[in-house]
């Protein structure tokens, strides 16, 4: 006999209200469905009552783990409109500030996991390095959560002494390499508790379209920063880790293996810091946009995030603005991933996907 | 060779020529259904990303726009519903289901043969209400 449980919207496994309804036979699940909004905000229809300042502003309140991310889609496809490029500091810049966005997303992602493992230590372990994160971020940008520091054709603030960043950067890099990373690829708990469950296989994963280091953890990879380089990436040397099990240890796998690429590519741009301006002269207040519709596509933590941005020329504010964010995509996938699998693994499996409803609920 | 010529190009649809514009390589009039241009990227193995949705001013309908992946290359194709009806691609491209059901809870729209289950609207939620400007009025 099947029945039904729903796990959300609330619920202590959850991060965020999201609802899935499980169809259980004995322990293990044989079907689910999801159901999402209940955190839908209207932004994209905000976004059409905003200046060219203020949206920036808005859009980075889309999440609260990627918000520069956010900013840095929406004032590339804006630049697209504007005609403006970044200086190559900006550039570097924008480079820096995303990798640590990336550094803080999957170690805070490690500490849920840990948890939802019933890995309590490695939980209080992972959220003692993110803060560290956090500091450096914060000394960069004055600012813990919503960084402000895109602007169209540029960036807010300059990093004035990237050498003393540089030496946060490697002091993280070997806590990382000494704790997160061993612990993560050998110990038996973390093993006993991901290998071989919650499977999405590539095959799936392609039809779905799944993004990011689900993807990459499902043999698919696929990366922006190399695909179709942005700000400065095309001058930065790293690689993107593909792990083919499509497993929940895979995507551990996978996200520590980029939390040390991450590191690699923050050391480069720090070091190759080129002299110059964070943003274009002239008045900082005042832009003339093309009528037309830019597009702009950023590898975010979790993946893909996509910018459509239309505008009207004369206009102060635009007249749509679109958002695609990876969890939307990655979401559908735990349909899949919880099929066959033992309900106690469930939180667990949906955590892998590292959801993000603050995103998806745009 | 230049960027737009080295896309690949389906053997079985010719979905014509590309232009360039706010960063996405766009088709032209190809003349294809949204159908016929699911199936030309599937036949590529290009990777469905979004469906955007635009209210035309003064009800003028929708136009809608496909975007593809294709390795690494964003490609749109643009199609514009005089009704707010249009055919589902979610057999096609199972990618596709979440943004159809949104767009249809959002903004009205029908994509004729699927089923729809509920995403973001709850029991007595009223389609349209969230952003189409005739309704929300």
């Amino acid at each position: 006999m099947s029945y039904e449980i729903p796990m959300g919207p609330y619920h202590p496994g959850l991060e965020e209200p999201y609802k899935l309804n499980m169809i259980c036979e004995g322990e293990t699940v044989k079907d689910a469905k999801l159901h999402i909004g209940f955190n839908f905000r209207g932004i994209e229809h905000l976004a059409e009552t905003r200046n060219y300042i203020q949206v920036i502003a808005l859009m980075e309140r889309v999440c609260g783990i990627c918000s520069f991310i956010h900013t840095l889609t929406l004032c590339q496809a804006m630049e697209k409109l504007t005609g403006l490029t970044p200086p190559p500091r900006a550039q570097y810049i924008r480079v820096i500030m995303g990798e640590l966005e990336r550094l803080h997303s999957h170690v805070l992602w490690a500490g849920i996991a840990a948890k939802l493992m019933g890995f309590k230590t490695m939980f209080m372990t992972c959220f003692e390095i993110r803060e560290k994160v956090m500091d450096v971020l914060q000394a960069i940008s004055g600012n813990r959560v919503n960084y402000a520091m895109n602007r169209i054709g540029g960036v807010n603030r300059d990093i004035q002494d990237p050498l003393s960043i540089l030496a946060m950067v490697e002091a993280l890099e070997n806590e990382m390499t000494r704790t997160i990373i061993p612990i993560f690829t050998t110990s038996k708990t973390a093993t006993s508790r991901c290998a071989g469950i919650g499977v999405l296989t590539t095959e799936r994963a392609r039809s779905l379209g799944v993004v990011g280091p689900v993807a990459r953890a499902s043999g698919i990879g696929q990366d922006l920063r190399k695909e179709a380089p942005y700000a400065a990436y095309a001058e930065m040397d790293f690689s993107v880790p593909v792990v083919p099990d499509g497993d929940v240890r895979a995507r551990l796998l996978v996200r520590a293996l980029e939390i040390m690429e991450s590191c690699k590519i923050l050391r480069q741009a720090l070091a190759k810091l080129p002299p110059g301006e964070i943003a274009p002269p002239g008045d900082s207040s005042k832009f003339s946009f093309v009528t037309g519709t830019a597009t702009a596509r950023v590898e975010a933590p979790r993946g893909e995030v996509m910018y459509s941005v239309s505008w009207k020329e004369g206009a102060r504010m635009p007249s749509r603005v679109h958002v695609r964010t990876p969890t939307y995509v990655n979401m559908p996938a735990v349909r899949f991933m919880v099929q066959g699998a033992r309900l106690a693994d469930t939180p667990l499996i949906q955590a892998a996907v590292d959801p993000c409803y603050s995103c998806t609920d745009r | 060779m230049s960027t737009a010529e080295s896309i690949p190009k389906p053997a079985s649809v010719d979905p014509g020529p590309y232009s360039e514009k706010g960063g996405v390589f766009w088709y032209g009039d190809s003349g294809l259904n949204v159908r016929d241009a699911a199936r030309a990227m599937n036949a590529v193995g290009a990777r469905f990303i979004t469906i955007t949705t635009y209210e035309l001013p003064a009800s003028g309908g929708f136009r809608l726009e496909y975007h593809w992946d294709l390795m690494g290359r964003l490609l749109g194709f643009t199609f514009p519903l005089a009704a707010n009806t249009v055919e589902s691609i979610y057999d096609l491209c199972e990618a596709a289901d979440w943004i159809e059901r949104e767009i249809h809870e959002e903004y009205r729209i029908d994509f004729t043969g699927r089923e729809y289950e509920p995403l973001l609207l709850r029991e007595g939620g009223v389609c349209g209400v969230n952003l189409q400007k005739e309704v929300a009025q």
